[in-house]
């Protein structure tokens, strides 16, 4: 065959064609390679877990190819905030606007800048422990010895899902007797090792924690030094009643009903005591394609429907949550405009 | 029986796969035993528990050993474990030595991996017992024995201090991270910047370019000098490895093994530190301290051993607390999370099955690694033979990929790679000094979080004196440290002296 000039442009133009096939085939078709940025470094913890467990599912039912990369908040923001092709979208939970909420640098308000997508499972594990020989029984002894003048520390992460229950307590106990929550105070620590480690070390008298990864410490006898406590699990009762019946270890569902509300209850307000349910989902790039948005969305309809995916996450202690884009973007920022004015509030100083 | 539910020819088969995978990662420089782990986890879903460990901790023992073989060779650690095994290992390779050094280093690995799985298997909850009674002013306290080092490391001791408190100030650089418990808040990051140098700069780029990328400017600027011919590496028959080397280095092995695997149970110290300590121990106990540095078979032994010492320690608190020993370890939660399964104080009791399926898992991958490594040696020993010409853009292709992929796709890694290079090129000719260097700015972070939450906790710095025994015994060992480094540092001038004299 004799190369002429055409022919080159020919072949030029095919390959260019075949190359960027994968990129975009058409406007509302998602490109073949998709990366899930999460918003933590961690492989070990629950975001990976949660987005690994939908991007499987997602990936088989669009016939495309989605990676997890575990990158940490600010990176994970930064890579969204690059890509507006649909090459990379962002899976998160309520710390992406919590630590907006409490100020933390290099986390920026998801609800500017980006467009909040699906809600996609809750993790209903958050929870506050104490020693197992604590004098605290329940978090009304807590909220009494902080009235009493007692110096109450909780072992938590500063900016986020740690601190918010924290946030709640002292709100509670300026309530019940205003200057309180002064007594209640942070001992900022970094992972879960170290906030145990801060109870070990008779540094902490309450820890932040979760049901997944302190429920093996709550069965140690009490004369072992890291026996632990549930004092306080701030799940809503809906969603702790949708998780399964066996709940987690030796800590059945009826177990974690005692922990949250209403039995166990810290006020937010009045008439409403504080809940708190960790919702992972998505965030694009505003300048994304409305019509990919809605590919994700119709797709996740269709996977929430599977009774494999929602299996999947009630076996790692996940509730199921699908909302759509419109409906999810609603809810968290009515979740997010009432924890933010908890967290106002308690900048103001108390009225004595 | 039993153990054979697990030992399935699938199972040896994937730990085989994982060592061989894992050995070729840490030798390439820039790829490390925590990016094989990263890459194969997802793939653990499908291959069920007891598969996905083995493949997982095939890769993490064949990670960890192969970083040896690039620091012995070339002079640029393959993982950041292996940079005192450069040491040693590097002069022995420039006098065609190079097999023999990495025999040395492959036993020594054998030899630390078997004893911390010793120590994994018999005494991992009484282990994890004695590790929680290490709080933070513990811990400072080892990473402050650990930076003692930098004096003993160095050449000419105050530029070598200079040096290790430089890496410390440039390893702050970034945002005091809400993870490690801190505010949040940026410091000495310069105006404008914050986007780049938001997180700091990352360990592994900074690593190879003091390392890799220094050393082919040096090359370039020298002039790209000729590969070692064949007729100069004594390989197979020639290679003068015998045995008798090991001879009284039974104690350096037992004591580097045992310092790597002590590290290692101890959660957020770092795994560099182990082959660090190891080093500073064999070189401060050795009669001849001045021969380290310049090919002592010993340095390799006591690196070695300590780093591959850490492979089983790591495992200690993960299995026995559900707390990671090191960031390899790290990313092994998350192939039991993908199946459900939560590692905490009972996880041993309850899951017998998957604890035997690990040990093993352990014991085939450690013996992987050796037979791999040591028959593969005479070939992997001809590679300083390659013309540098040809070498060296093979190692700076690895490296920018090694800088781009470790943090999965920051940019900014690849320009830290080029800056730290340059730097490691301008440090010769400021007479600063790379291994206190480094050493400062692998365990700055971890000194100050210690140190800044041993003050928030307790409230005075008399807890660094007061707190317990082995606050007392970490002081000891730093006082012989530091006196030790003062002895050989005068005994260097004195010699330095009488030899410009006469």
């Amino acid at each position: 065959m004799k190369l002429t000039r055409r022919t080159i442009m020919a072949l030029a133009a095919c390959s260019t064609a075949l190359i960027a096939q994968p990129f975009a085939a058409s406007a509302q078709d998602l490109p073949r390679n998709v990366r899930m940025v999460i918003g933590s470094n961690s492989t070990g913890g629950d975001t990976y877990q949660a987005a690994s467990i939908v991007a499987d599912a997602l990936a088989e039912e669009l016939g495309i190819n989605i990676k997890v990369d575990a990158v940490g908040p600010s990176e994970a923001f930064k890579a969204v905030g690059r890509d507006s092709r649909g090459t990379t979208i962002m899976l998160h939970h309520d710390q992406s606007y919590l630590a907006n909420l409490y100020g933390v640098p290099g986390n920026p308000d998801p609800f500017e800048g980006y467009v909040v997508g699906p809600t996609l499972t809750i993790n209903p594990g958050n929870a506050y422990l104490v020693p197992k020989n604590s004098p605290y029984q329940s978090m009304d002894d807590v909220l009494q010895a902080a009235g009493d003048g007692e110096r109450v520390r909780v072992a938590i992460q500063p900016g986020g899902v740690s601190e918010i229950g924290f946030t709640a307590m002292r709100n509670a106990a300026r309530m019940a007797s205003p200057g309180s929550e002064e007594n209640i105070v942070a001992v900022n620590t970094g992972s879960q090792s170290d906030k145990n480690q801060a109870m070990f070390d008779g540094l902490a008298d309450v820890i932040n924690g979760s049901i997944q990864a302190n429920e093996q410490f709550a069965e140690l006898p009490e004369d072992d030094q890291k026996a632990m406590r549930f004092l306080w699990i701030t799940a809503t009762q809906e969603a702790l009643e949708q998780g399964p019946e066996a709940g987690v270890g030796n800590l059945t569902r009826e177990d974690m009903m005692q922990y949250a509300a209403p039995a166990t209850t810290v006020p937010m307000s009045e008439s409403e005591p504080f809940t708190f349910d960790k919702e992972f989902f998505l965030i694009y790039n505003q300048e994304m394609d409305p019509a990919q948005m809605e590919t994700i969305d119709t797709a996740l309809a269709t996977v929430f429907e599977n009774e494999e995916l929602n299996q999947r996450l009630l076996d790692a202690f996940f509730i199921p949550d699908y909302r759509p884009m419109e409906e999810a973007a609603a809810h968290l920022q009515q979740k997010r405009d009432d924890y933010a004015t908890v967290i106002e509030s308690l900048k103001a100083p108390a009225a004595q | 029986m039993a153990i054979f539910e697990f030992l399935t020819p699938m199972f040896v088969f994937l730990i085989f796969a994982g060592t061989l995978v894992g050995i070729i990662f840490g030798a390439i420089p820039g790829m490390t035993a925590t990016m094989a782990v990263a890459v194969c986890l997802p793939l653990t879903y499908s291959l069920g528990l007891d598969n996905g460990l083995a493949l997982l901790l095939g890769l993490y023992v064949g990670g960890i050993s192969g970083g040896l073989v690039p620091a012995i060779l070339l002079g640029i650690p393959g993982t950041p474990s292996s940079i005192t095994t450069t040491f040693d290992g590097y002069p022995m390779a420039q006098r065609g030595e190079g097999e023999k050094a990495l025999r040395i280093g492959i036993v020594a690995s054998l030899i630390g991996g078997l004893v911390s799985l010793a120590a994994l298997f018999f005494f991992a909850p009484a282990l994890a017992e004695f590790a929680i009674k290490f709080s933070y002013v513990e811990k400072f306290l080892i990473i402050f024995f650990a930076l003692t080092v930098m004096a003993a490391l160095s050449e000419d001791m105050l530029l070598g201090i200079f040096s290790g408190f430089l890496g410390i100030f440039i390893s702050l650089i970034g945002v005091y991270d809400v993870t490690d418990g801190g505010n949040g808040q940026y410091r000495l990051i310069p105006p404008g910047t914050e986007y780049w140098l938001e997180s700091g700069f990352s360990l592994l780029p900074v690593l190879i370019g003091l390392f890799g990328l220094a050393t082919i400017l040096e090359g370039a600027e020298a002039g790209m000098p000729k590969g070692q011919s064949l007729k100069d590496i004594e390989v197979g028959a020639h290679s003068r490895f015998s045995w008798s080397v090991f001879k009284g280095q039974v104690a350096n092995l037992l004591r580097s093994s045992g310092i790597g695997t002590f590290v290692g149970i101890l959660p957020g110290v770092g795994g560099s530190a182990a082959s660090i300590l190891s080093y500073t121990a064999t070189k401060t106990s050795s009669k001849n301290p001045d021969s380290f540095g310049k090919g002592n078979p010993a340095g390799i032994m006591a690196s070695e051993a300590g780093n591959n010492g850490l492979t089983g320690g790591a495992l200690v608190p993960l299995l026995s607390l559900g707390i990671p020993g090191d960031s390899t370890t790290a990313l092994l939660i998350g192939a039991f999370t993908l199946q459900g399964i939560q590692v905490g104080p009972l996880f041993i009791g309850n899951n017998p099955m998957t604890w035997d399926s690990m040990i093993f898992a352990m014991l085939i991958a450690n013996i992987f690694m050796f037979g791999i490594m040591y028959f593969a040696i005479r070939w992997l020993a001809m590679v300083v033979a390659v013309p540098k010409h040809i070498l060296f853009p093979v190692i700076l292709m690895m490296c920018v990929i090694g800088a781009y992929t470790i943090n999965y796709g920051i940019m900014f890694d690849v320009w830290t790679l080029l800056i730290f290079g340059i730097f490691g090129w301008l440090m010769v000719k400021l007479r600063l000094e790379v291994a206190p260097f480094i050493i400062g700015f692998i365990l700055g972070p971890s000194a100050e979080i210690y140190f800044v939450k041993s003050l928030e906790s307790f409230g005075t710095l008399s807890i660094f004196f007061t707190k317990s025994w082995i606050a007392m015994l970490l002081w000891v060992l730093i006082l012989g440290s530091v006196i030790g480094s003062a002895l050989l540092a005068r005994r260097k001038s004195r010699e330095r002296a009488a030899g410009t004299s006469g």
